[in-house]
């Protein structure tokens, strides 16, 4: 039983009979007044809002500054490869992109990458290109070792932090982005999940007509530091 | 039974709050105050340093198994003429995850101490000195990993005199007694 449905509550002294005249008298508290189970439902709504209204929050900040999610144009970048040239996103317009931002101290990412390996294979023909974004801050032998150790088939670019803000911060790794044809992002993967999604995925990319070149990407473009 | 309506909020509060931490994935190590240290000059004392890795993410042990995974280690800054010794890092657990099943990595999660050897020199004054430093950490959940991050590490170690010495050869009485 709540506290506020008591029956036999005592009743507030007087002020008579405070021995303390000056202290303040607190005033009555009514029973009738809060039900406690409209409080729980209140309660129960406020939790709810704050989840939601925060996943929401989530979602959109994970898609900031640039990144409106799925549909938008991928920011567009130029990055130093392993083997020392500059690779343009822009210039695979046209063929599917598998964009993968990974680690080398990354596990999951480890499990993923000979999947990618064999996608690469098994559709590239079909006009996908898969690149690797390597967020390590170790040095360029270490990605380079990992690379070979993996029998990596796709060019592995050397990441920087604005790049990896330009999608949305890349705050966790893997987290892959499928490009269609057109330079826009059909499809989004966090975390490690399995090969059949990522395919699908691939699918969802090859399934896009290359359309005219997006306007939007100028605010988007990422050089790399010199 | 129908708690009291604060305590329902409160009850609330907390479900609210579980929900953003779950919402939240971050990862976090924290670590558990370290209770008054009391250390004497010219000796060892060692200090237990407690970390609680946030349940669901684990990080490398010290001494994880592959080259490429980043291990937990402890950089500490001690003020001068106190000197630390070697970093005691407890073992790891051998676990797999869904990631990896075939392949055990070696990871601490839950709670886990490293220990430290703080040994003040005789030339230190004695008083409250702050000893600060940092864990460098990189955790991974069941699916993805974080990037490295550094936590702050400090505690606070008073120094004490070594107590005097007695005397070794106590002065004779010059009288001989026969």
């Amino acid at each position: 039983m709540s506290i506020d449905e008591q029956p036999n509550a005592p009743e507030p002294e007087q002020p008579g009979a405070n021995p303390d005249f000056n202290a303040p008298v607190p005033p009555p508290v009514r029973g009738g007044g809060r039900n406690p189970l409209a409080l729980v439902v209140v309660g129960v709504m406020a939790a709810a809002m704050l989840y939601f209204g925060f996943h929401m929050a989530r979602r959109a900040g994970s898609d900031a500054p640039h990144l409106a999610g799925k549909s938008s144009v991928a920011p567009d970048f130029t990055l130093e490869s392993l083997d020392g040239k500059n690779m343009r996103l822009s210039d695979l317009r046209g063929k599917a992109v598998l964009l993968n931002f990974w680690a080398t101290w990354c596990g999951p990412c480890k499990i993923e990458t000979p999947w990618l390996v064999e996608l690469q294979k098994q559709y590239g023909s079909q006009g996908l290109q898969v690149v690797g974004i390597a967020m390590d801050d170790s040095g360029k032998d270490d990605i380079e070792k990992f690379a070979k150790d993996m029998g990596v088939n796709y060019p592995v670019l050397l990441g920087k932090e604005a790049v990896g803000d330009a999608y949305g911060g890349v705050p966790a790794l893997p987290e892959s982005f499928f490009i269609g044809r057109n330079g826009k992002i059909v499809d989004r993967i966090i975390g490690l999940k399995g090969r059949g999604e990522i395919e699908d995925a691939i699918k969802k990319a090859l399934d896009t007509e290359a359309g005219a070149t997006p306007t939007s990407t100028a605010s988007a473009t990422v050089q790399p530091q010199k | 039974m129908l708690l009291r309506p604060h305590a329902s909020l409160c009850v609330l509060v907390l479900i609210a709050a579980g929900c953003f931490a779950q919402a939240g994935k971050a990862p976090s190590v924290s670590m558990i105050p370290v209770g008054p240290v009391t250390a004497q000059r010219t000796k060892q004392t060692i200090v237990d340093l407690d970390f609680r890795v946030a349940s669901g993410f684990h990080i490398n042990s010290n001494a994880p198994k592959s080259e490429f995974l980043i291990p937990t280690s402890l950089k500490m800054d001690p003020p001068t003429d106190i000197v630390l010794g070697r970093v005691q890092y407890p073992a790891g657990k051998d676990l797999s995850f869904p990631f990896s099943p075939d392949e055990k990595l070696n990871v601490y999660s839950g709670d886990f101490t490293i220990k430290v050897a703080v040994h003040p020199l005789r030339s230190v004054v004695p008083g409250k000195y702050a000893v600060r430093g940092t864990l460098r950490y990189q955790a991974c959940d069941n699916a993805q990993c974080f990037p490295p991050k550094t936590l702050p590490v400090n505690f606070d170690v008073k120094i004490v005199k070594e107590p005097s010495q007695g005397h070794r050869n106590p002065a004779q009485s010059p009288h001989v007694h026969n």
